[in-house]
Parts: structure tokens; C-alpha cells; sequence
């Protein structure tokens, strides 16, 4: 297998893990997704970085799988398990639906790419549709849910969706900007679960459709 | 040592110096004397670029052209205003037994790094930085949105962080775009993502990926603007956070995020010509000041009504810029200035009222304030006055500039558009206040007594505002006419 056939792997791996989140009820298993999800953009970071020694870009990868694979997904999952609620509800649209429209939305987002230069690697034209398609599915799952978890992961989505843009299309951020953007990600990250757990004890559900007094 | 770095350490100290213990006393001089520092730090760093030389820090990272010695110099004077009145705020509240050592910790703490996070983004040059610096702003108002713990603050203070974490999401897919769009020949190390490094390689720059760059890192900066549609959360987190915080979201970070926008506008413009972006801003900016106008009309709470007047004042900066003639950019920074001294007294003193009545809802407060609160309201009035863009004060003849250049511009049927809306929305500010502030006092049987109004520290710092916001309109010093000038030079005229 050579390393474009990799590449084009874990991007489709990263594509097929958020049309599962959207399909997925049960939050525990959102969660696990969204940490396979980066997992395969560790991956991706690490191939690039090897094939083509570019030696900063394996920091990139392993902060990604320490933070986005293994922190952040067991962070939220003591919240879960703390606050003791453990599926989504009736989505805004059900789940056939939805999917029709992440597939409609993964078209928008390839035929988007297209207009990118090709550069040096034929794969990356599959990078950015993916990145492309998660976009607009992460935002696609914002909309459309009303669990707070729910929708911290839909942001983490678009967030990957960046971070496989960044490594796949550009020739690495510096490093002191990619260690700043990972201490506000994670620091948002610790705020929204503060928030989520204040709002479950004040409103006993984490239903954000419940936060609907504002208005005007 | 370099005035810049130590210009932005010195929020950062104060910060931590009034997030951990100490007494109240302790914590009250820190983030006064901080923040007072910090504002001569702003000025003595703006007088050295006057002077000539360009200060800049950590390869340019950090750098101060004439655009960031404007904001520089209104974040840190807006920096130290709300500081002080912050200190009184929190005095009447703990006068009424509301605070605890948590938020008195929170509030002494976030406010100076605020503060900090807000200069930090008037000064960077790298995108990169600017990025980091945007969240570092968002993160640290998300608990001062939050802070008296209600079910609205919570609500408000939720959508706040998932809204403008959304936005900033799409500006670093905008930042990495714009990244990609310089196909590596940007050069080596952090001065790869730097602003000035962009606009010499400008015509390189590969054009789709650029332009879809621009429009996703203006749609996320413009989110943390407030530009409309993207303006959603602006009236929940003005409503829900304390005045000091308010001003500093509606004038700070409104400034920082704009120039954030004014960034990526002036990569497109050189890269791309000046239509594409400058008809997105003229756009958006002409939606924002549309959008606004129904919400101020029918309107029933003091602070959101302020909040959809700081939708619309956005709006018109932007449709400032989009006009993009020399003479409309002007106007726009002009506005910018006199925006930023005139709203910290429309919010001062609406805080005072809002404070006074436990509530900032119209019907909570009644109608003839001015009975029962005079000064506040008499400050309300004047702020009003001037934030609605009434002669003799400045907003009406930056106002009159921008829409001089509209309609001798390509863009006449837009400014008539908009004018209108301006009318509108002149109307209806003046309704509202009116009605809030003459309107018939309080039936008398009415049990809901206000506290009396005091002349303390929060009271003062109104009446400096107002006092510096009326005298500006008469007499702008040279220095900050100069540095004015110097934005304008960057932000460039001449379509």
C-alpha cells in the first residue's frame, strides 16, 4: 500500500466516522467516534510528516491523538457519566433524512475542492473534499441536535475538519502557533463541560432547546 | 525593556495578581492601578510609532502600524473606564450581598485579561497569533457573561461560547486557507503567517484558495464583530453581562475584531482587487444595520437595546469600509474612535439604572427614570444623544462623511438603503430612551422602590466618560487626529 493509498484511507476513515455520528444515538458511542475520528488525523499527520520528513508535523500528530483521541474524549465522557445521560433524543430531522443530506452536503463539499490547486500530492484533492464534507456535516449536526454533548462534538468536528486542511494543503503552521490553537481548544473545551454541568443542574436536562427564553 | 511587551504584561499581571486571593481592597488597586498603567503603556507605545519608529516584538508577531496604534489606544482607554467602574459596580453589589468570593475572584481576574487578550489582538501581525488572541478573548468574557448565574446568563452564555467558537472555527479554516493560498512561499518560521509578509507576496497568492480564505476568515471574525446574520448572540451576552464587561465586549472587542476583519479585507484587496471583499463588508455591513432596525424598535430591554445599536454601529463601520473610497474609510475610523468614546457612557449609565432596579427590561425599570435616578438618566440621555448620531456630537459627522463618499461612490441606490435604515433607527433609539427616561413617573402605590441613587465611583467614571465624549466632538487632539490618519493609510483609500 503506498502512502497516498494511506492518506486517502484514514481521510475516508475520518468521512465515515461523522456520517456515523450522525446516524448515532447513544452519546457514549458519538464519543468514541469523534475519538477514532482524530485518531485518523493523528494518522494522517504522522504519514505526511514521515514521507516527506517534514518532522514538525509529528508534533502536530501527537498532540492531536494525546489531546482530540484520548483527552478530550474521556473528559467528556465523566461529564456523561456525572451527569447520568447517556442517549440523544429525537433529533430535529430523523436519521434517514439526515444522512441524505450529509450525502448531498459531502458532494457540495468535493465539488468545492475541486477548484484547489492540485499540488504536489494527487491526495490532497481527497483531503479537502473530506475536510470540506466534515465541515459542513459538523455543522449539519449542530443544527439538527439538541444535546449539549452533541453539539460540543459537532464543533469538534468542524475543528478536525480544519486541523485535516491544515495538515493536508498547507506546509505545517508554526509550531508556537499550533501549540496556542491546541491550548484554546482544549481550554474551550474545559468551558463548555463547565457550562454543560451548570446548565444540567440548573435546568436538570441538557436539552439546549430548553434554552429558549431570549428572545428579541 | 521593549514598551510593547510591557504594555500587554501588564493586564496579564494584574490578571493574576486579582485572580487569586488578597483582600478586596488589594484586588480593587491592582486592577485599577493595572489598567491605568496599562493605558499610558497604550499611549506611551502609540507616541513611539508617531514618533517613527515601529514597535514591534518576537520577529513581528507583535507589530504596531497606524491601525494598531488606533485600537491600541481605545482598547486601553476602554480598558481603564470599565476597570474603574467595575470597582464601583461590584461595590454596590456587595452592598447588597450578592457577591461571593468566587466572583469577586472572577471578576478581578478576567476583567484585566480581558483586557490583555483585547490588546493582544490590536497588535498582532501574525494570523496566526491574531487567531489565538480572538479565542483568548471569547474564553476569558464566556464567565463574565455567566457571572450572576441566572438561568438567562447560562442560556446566554452557552450560545455565546458555541456560537463564537463556531465562528472562530471557520476563521482558522480562513487563516489556514489563506496559509495554503501562499503554496509555501510564504518563507520560513512564524513570519510565514504574518500579515506583512501576505501583502508583499500578495500578487502570488493562488486566487480560488485566497478567496475562499477570505470568506470564511471574514464570516468568523465577523461573527465575533457582530455583523449581522451573524449577530445572534450580541444582545443575550449584552444583556447578561455586567456593565464593565459590556463595554468591553461592545467597544473592545467590537474595535479587535474589526480590525481582524480590516486584516483580511487588505490581503484581499491586494491580492484580489478591492470588489471582492469591500461588497461582502458593504454587504454585511448594510444587513447589520437593516437588521437592527425592527429589534430597536420594538424593543423591551435597556441592554439589548444597546446591543442592537452596537449591530448597527458595526454595521455602519463596515459599510464604511466597503465603500472603501479614501474619504468613507476615513469616515469609518472616525466612527470607530467617537464609537468607542461615546457608547462606555450609554452603558454606564444604563448599568446604573439596571443596577438601581434589580433588572434591565423596560417594564421592570418604568417609565420617568429621571425623577428617581438623575444623573444616570441625564447621562443616558446625553450618551444616547450621541450614540444615535445626533449633532453636534461626533458620530453624526462621521456619519455624514460615509455617506457623502456613498453617494458620490458606484454604491448610490446601497446608501440610499441605508440611509434610510439610519433614519430609522434614529427614530426608534430616541423613542425608546424618551419613553424610559420622561415618559410619567411611577404610580406612587407602586411597592417595587429603587434604591436611591449615590455619587460613588461607578457614577464618577459616567460622568468622565461623558465628559471626554462631549469634548472629543468639539476637539479631537492632534495626536489621536494623527493617528487616525495613520489607519487610514493602512486601511488605504482610492478604489
Amino acid at each position: 500500500m503506498t502512502t497516498s493509498d494511506l492518506l486517502i484511507l484514514c481521510a475516508a476513515g475520518m468521512l465515515v466516522s461523522a456520517f456515523l455520528m450522525v446516524g448515532q444515538r447513544a452519546l457514549f458511542t458519538t464519543i468514541r467516534l469523534y475519538g477514532v475520528q482524530s485518531l485518523f488525523l493523528g494518522v494522517v499527520a504522522a504519514v505526511i510528516a514521515l514521507s516527506e520528513s517534514r518532522h514538525e508535523l509529528l508534533v502536530t500528530a501527537v498532540i492531536t491523538v494525546a489531546l482530540k483521541a484520548i483527552l478530550i474524549p474521556w473528559y467528556l465522557m465523566r461529564i456523561i457519566d456525572r451527569i447520568g445521560i447517556h442517549r440523544e433524543i429525537e433529533p430535529f430531522l430523523n436519521v434517514p433524512a439526515s444522512l441524505m443530506v450529509c450525502l448531498g452536503l459531502t458532494v457540495v463539499g468535493y465539488r468545492v475542492s475541486t477548484g484547489f490547486p492540485q499540488g504536489g500530492r494527487g491526495e490532497s484533492h481527497h483531503l479537502i473534499g473530506v475536510a470540506l464534507s466534515m465541515l459542513l456535516i459538523g455543522m449539519f449536526l449542530m443544527v439538527t441536535r439538541k444535546k449539549a454533548i452533541t453539539q460540543i462534538l459537532a464543533l469538534l468536528t468542524v475543528e478536525n475538519a480544519v486541523f485535516l486542511v491544515a495538515v493536508g494543503v498547507t506546509p505545517g503552521m508554526p509550531l508556537v502557533v499550533e501549540l496556542g490553537i491546541a491550548f484554546d481548544v482544549i481550554v474551550a473545551v474545559l468551558l463548555l463541560g463547565i457550562l454543560v454541568q451548570r446548565i444540567v443542574d440548573r435546568f436538570e436536562s441538557m436539552d439546549v432547546s430548553r434554552l429558549s427564553k431570549l428572545k428579541g | 525593556m521593549n514598551v510593547l511587551i510591557l504594555t500587554l504584561a501588564v493586564p496579564l499581571i494584574a490578571a493574576a495578581l486579582g485572580g487569586f486571593g488578597g483582600s478586596r481592597r488589594f484586588k480593587e488597586i491592582v486592577m485599577v492601578g493595572g489598567l491605568a498603567l496599562t493605558f499610558i503603556l497604550c499611549l506611551a507605545t502609540a507616541f513611539k510609532f508617531l514618533g517613527g519608529t515601529v514597535p514591534a516584538a518576537f520577529g513581528e508577531a507583535l507589530r504596531v502600524d497606524g491601525l494598531s496604534a488606533l485600537v491600541l489606544v481605545l482598547g486601553g482607554f476602554v480598558g481603564l473606564l470599565s476597570g474603574v467602574y467595575g470597582v464601583g459596580y461590584l461595590r454596590r453589589n456587595e452592598a447588597r450581598k450578592l457577591v461571593t468570593p468566587r466572583m469577586r475572584a472572577e471578576f478581578f481576574g478576567l476583567i484585566p485579561a480581558y483586557v490583555f487578550a483585547m490588546l493582544l489582538v490590536s497588535v498582532s501581525n501574525n494570523l496566526g497569533v491574531l487567531w489565538i488572541a480572538v479565542e483568548l478573548t471569547t474564553l476569558a468574557s464566556v464567565f463574565l457573561i455567566t457571572f450572576h448565574d441566572k438561568d438567562t446568563s447560562l442560556e446566554a452564555g452557552w450560545k455565546f461560547l458555541v456560537l463564537g467558537s463556531l465562528g472562530l472555527a471557520f476563521a482558522l479554516l480562513g487563516t489556514v486557507l489563506l496559509y495554503a493560498s501562499g503554496k509555501g512561499h510564504l518563507g520560513e518560521g512564524m513570519a510565514r503567517l504574518n500579515w506583512t509578509q501576505f501583502m508583499e507576496t500578495a500578487s502570488t497568492l493562488h486566487p480560488f484558495t485566497l478567496r475562499l480564505g477570505v470568506m470564511f476568515a471574514l464570516i468568523g471574525y465577523g461573527t465575533k464583530a457582530g455583523l449581522a446574520p451573524m449577530h445572534t448572540w450580541k444582545p443575550d451576552a449584552y444583556r447578561e453581562a455586567p456593565s464593565p464587561a459590556g463595554v468591553l465586549m461592545a467597544v473592545g472587542m467590537l474595535n479587535g475584531a474589526l480590525y481582524c476583519v480590516l486584516r483580511i479585507h487588505l490581503i484581499s484587496k491586494a491580492a484580489l482587487g478591492p470588489a471582492f471583499s469591500g461588497d461582502l463588508l458593504l454587504g454585511l455591513g448594510l444587513l447589520s444595520v437593516l437588521i437592527a432596525t425592527p429589534f430597536v424598535l420594538v424593543q423591551w430591554n435597556l441592554k439589548r437595546l444597546l446591543a442592537y445599536s452596537s449591530i448597527e454601529h458595526v454595521g455602519i463601520i463596515a459599510v464604511g469600509f466597503g465603500l472603501g473610497s479614501e474619504a468613507a474609510v476615513f469616515g469609518a475610523l472616525l466612527h470607530m474612535t467617537y464609537h468607542s468614546l461615546a457608547k462606555p457612557v450609554t452603558f454606564f449609565s444604563a448599568g446604573t439604572l439596571a443596577q438601581l432596579h434589580s433588572s434591565s427590561n423596560f417594564d421592570r425599570i418604568g417609565n420617568g427614570t429621571l425623577s428617581r435616578a438623575p444623573v444616570a438618566s441625564g447621562l443616558l440621555v446625553l450618551g444616547s444623544l450621541m450614540v444615535m448620531g445626533s449633532p453636534p456630537f461626533g458620530l453624526f459627522f462621521s456619519e455624514m462623511i460615509i455617506l457623502r463618499a456613498g453617494f458620490s461612490g458606484p454604491h448610490v441606490a446601497a446608501t440610499a438603503v441605508f440611509l434610510a435604515a439610519l433614519v430609522v433607527l434614529f427614530c426608534g433609539f430616541a423613542y425608546q430612551i424618551g419613553r424610559l427616561v420622561l415618559g410619567p413617573p411611577r404610580d406612587p402605590s407602586d411597592r417595587r422602590v429603587p434604591a436611591p441613587e449615590r455619587l460613588d465611583v461607578s457614577t464618577a467614571t459616567a460622568i468622565v466618560a461623558a465628559i471626554v465624549a462631549v469634548v472629543s466632538a468639539f476637539y479631537l487632539p492632534a495626536w489621536l487626529l494623527a493617528l487616525i490618519h495613520a489607519a487610514a493609510a493602512v486601511v488605504g483609500g482610492g478604489v
